[in-house]
């Protein structure tokens, strides 16, 4: 873990670096710029971590890996991006996961990693993962939290040559809880990173994915959902990083809201000027189920090279009439069809989660919202 | 009873102020088939639609009442429950809601309860053997991605799943090839004979006379300018397909 100096340089650093995100409004009413680091003081006791792995990788919490792993863990931070939340969780984190993947082991078994808020003084955690060359990996990433507390995590994966990782978070917050959810990879030459991501619960959720395609052959798959309904705030940031030529990103956000609730979306799709024959798409759809609710989506394409291919597409508004009717006309209630179509909305970014378990889990936790 | 049957009086109906329908009289009773032709424009979705409860359209005046209960007063989800159906000419794409799913839920919601989910799945299963429809499609999202043909077939499960008191089938041969066709025919023929209960009566709307080669109407009414203008057996559907409507146009200028 850091040493005090490093953690004054990484607070420094977050409050120095800025959100990206827009200012508040009439909608939106926090202010990711003035968030205060010091109305923290985490207890010694505010976060847990738990891991869940199988055989033949080491999977361990960050402390018991510093030593082992020095390198590694250096490695992976020298090349974690420069996100604002990140530093916040570099700042404070006194414990987090350890997942190193040696070369060429294909794990089929998922590795769980559970961080919990244990009480409301502010709960830190970071993660790193790595994955080293022709290494394969499913990692899911979950949340719990008592009433009223904060969570700020970060995780980092090293995605080595040819190797594969699908990674998952999910949280379902309680309805007084925060969180602060920055994930990112860096594939290298044929690897393949596979993110998903659903924001559910929370009274304040901010997501951030950053995905830089580090070597040609490299490919990023992002698929994402969140759903604010009553006072809930979701804001979910997406940068999909092309640095060099011959890499392919495909992004899919499906959001809806109702009651009050408040969605913010920036997808962000950067080809670099060398970065070329890359293909990159970016596509959201944002439902809205209430006349209170309301979603923002940005899209941002920075395409510097001129031989690329780049596709954007989005969408907002309320569920079609045609569709109500055509259910109507089959007997379902307005209200049930309501909920099956919202639902069959999520659908596509459900299916790429990469367990049952989870894909229910996403369905129950969704529908309970549309109930 | 002199209240059972489909029966819609006098009904005027407008999309965004302009009247379409202008008075139509029309009664179906259970096991009976009644065929509507007419010209595009003619108003024939314009009915079928009305009767379904479309909020594009706007019923000025008359009344439509199924076995006695005033269908206009329903919501289209009541009017479902009460027994009427509508296959629809576009049916609407639902991505990401199975097949499966909306089948059981629409049975469930017209008739609750009454069937276990080992007997609906039986039920399901033999009605799409009937309609000669691969089980895959249960998996499929709703029309999504559907050709004409596997839209107007999942109709016709529908239809047969959800064994309805009354069908309008609206434009259910457009596009069809034979096969497709005869497929129709039969699950038409199949409500027509027995619903598990009660015989279906059928309103068959069609532009063009060739699916009434594999369903005998008993009844066959033309509609032109939002009015029937005549009606008849089935013989008219056969004059219809050699004459065509001008003269029947012609006929009725005449008579007025």
């Amino acid at each position: 873990m850091l040493n005090a100096d490093e953690r004054r340089a990484a607070l420094d650093a977050f409050t120095a670096t800025p959100s990206g995100r827009g200012r508040p409004n009439r909608y939106w009413k926090h202010d990711l710029d003035k968030l205060d680091a010091t109305s923290f003081s985490p207890s010694e006791t505010s976060t847990t971590v738990t891991i869940f792995a199988p055989p033949g990788i080491v999977a361990c919490s960050l402390e018991e890996a510093t030593d082992r792993f020095a390198d590694v863990i250096a490695r992976a931070q020298e090349h974690r991006g420069a996100a604002k939340f990140a530093h916040l969780t570099r700042a404070f984190a006194r414990t987090g996961a350890f997942i190193h993947v040696p070369a060429g082991a294909q794990i089929d078994e998922p590795v769980i990693i559970r961080t919990r808020a244990n009480d409301t003084t502010g709960a830190f955690a970071l993660t790193i993962i790595v994955l080293e060359p022709g290494a394969k990996l499913t990692v899911i990433e979950e949340f719990e939290a008592v009433a009223g507390s904060t969570l700020v995590y970060d995780s980092h994966a090293e995605v080595g040559n040819g190797a594969q990782l699908s990674a998952s978070a999910i949280q379902d917050f309680p309805q007084d809880a925060r969180l602060i959810v920055t994930r990112s990879a860096r594939p290298q030459r044929d690897a393949q990173v596979a993110f998903t991501h659903a924001d559910i619960g929370a009274a304040l959720a901010v997501g951030e994915i950053d995905i830089a395609l580090d070597g040609p052959g490299a490919d990023a798959q992002v698929d994402a959902l969140f759903f604010p309904s009553m006072t809930q705030h979701v804001d979910l940031l997406t940068r999909v990083d092309h640095r060099v030529g011959h890499t392919t990103s495909r992004t899919a956000i499906k959001s809806a809201a109702n009651g009050s609730g408040q969605g913010r979306y920036l997808g962000i799709i950067r080809i670099v000027h060398d970065a070329q024959q890359s293909d990159a798409s970016l596509r959201d759809d944002a439902l809205l189920l209430s006349r209170g609710a309301h979603i923002d989506s940005v899209p941002a394409l920075e395409i510097a090279a001129n031989d690329v291919k780049a596709f954007h597409g989005a969408t907002v508004g309320a569920i079609d009439e045609e569709q109500l009717f055509y259910m109507a006309s089959r007997g379902v209630p307005r209200d049930q069809a309501e909920s099956m179509i919202a639902l069959g909305f999520f659908e596509p970014v459900i299916a790429r989660f990469p367990t049952e378990g989870l894909r229910e889990r996403l369905r129950r936790a969704l529908q309970a919202k549309l109930a | 009873m002199s209240q059972s049957g489909l029966h819609i009086h006098d009904l005027h109906v407008s999309v965004e102020g302009i009247e379409i329908l202008k008075g139509i009289d029309l009664s179906l009773q259970a096991g009976r088939v009644h065929a509507l032709m007419g010209p595009n424009g003619s108003g024939k979705s314009t009915l079928a639609n009305a009767v379904a409860g479309h909020p594009h359209y706007t019923v000025t005046s008359g009344t439509v009442t199924l076995d006695g209960e005033d269908v206009l007063a329903m919501p289209p989800d009541k009017r479902a429950k009460a027994g009427l159906f509508l296959s629809f000419q576009y049916p609407a794409a639902i991505p990401g809601v199975k097949v499966a799913n909306f089948l059981h839920a629409a049975r469930q919601a017209v008739r609750p309860g009454d069937l276990s989910p080992s007997k609906f799945r039986a039920m399901l299963f033999e009605k799409m053997e009937t309609l000669d429809m691969d089980v895959a499609f249960l998996g499929r999202y709703l029309n999504d991605g559907f050709s004409g043909g596997e839209k107007k077939r999942l109709e016709m499960l529908q239809m047969a799943v959800l064994a309805p008191r009354y069908a309008i089938l609206d434009e259910t041969d457009s596009g069809l090839d034979v096969d497709a066709l005869r497929s129709v025919g039969q699950a038409v023929s199949a409500l027509r004979a027995t619903d598990e209960g009660q015989a279906c009566g059928f309103l068959i709307i069609t532009h063009y006379p060739r699916i009434l080669a594999h369903i005998t109407p008993d009844v066959v009414h033309v509609l032109i300018d939002g009015r029937i203008v005549m009606t008849g057996d089935a013989d008219l559907a056969l004059r219809i397909e050699r004459e065509g409507y001008d003269t029947i146009r012609d006929e009725v200028a005449a008579r007025a």
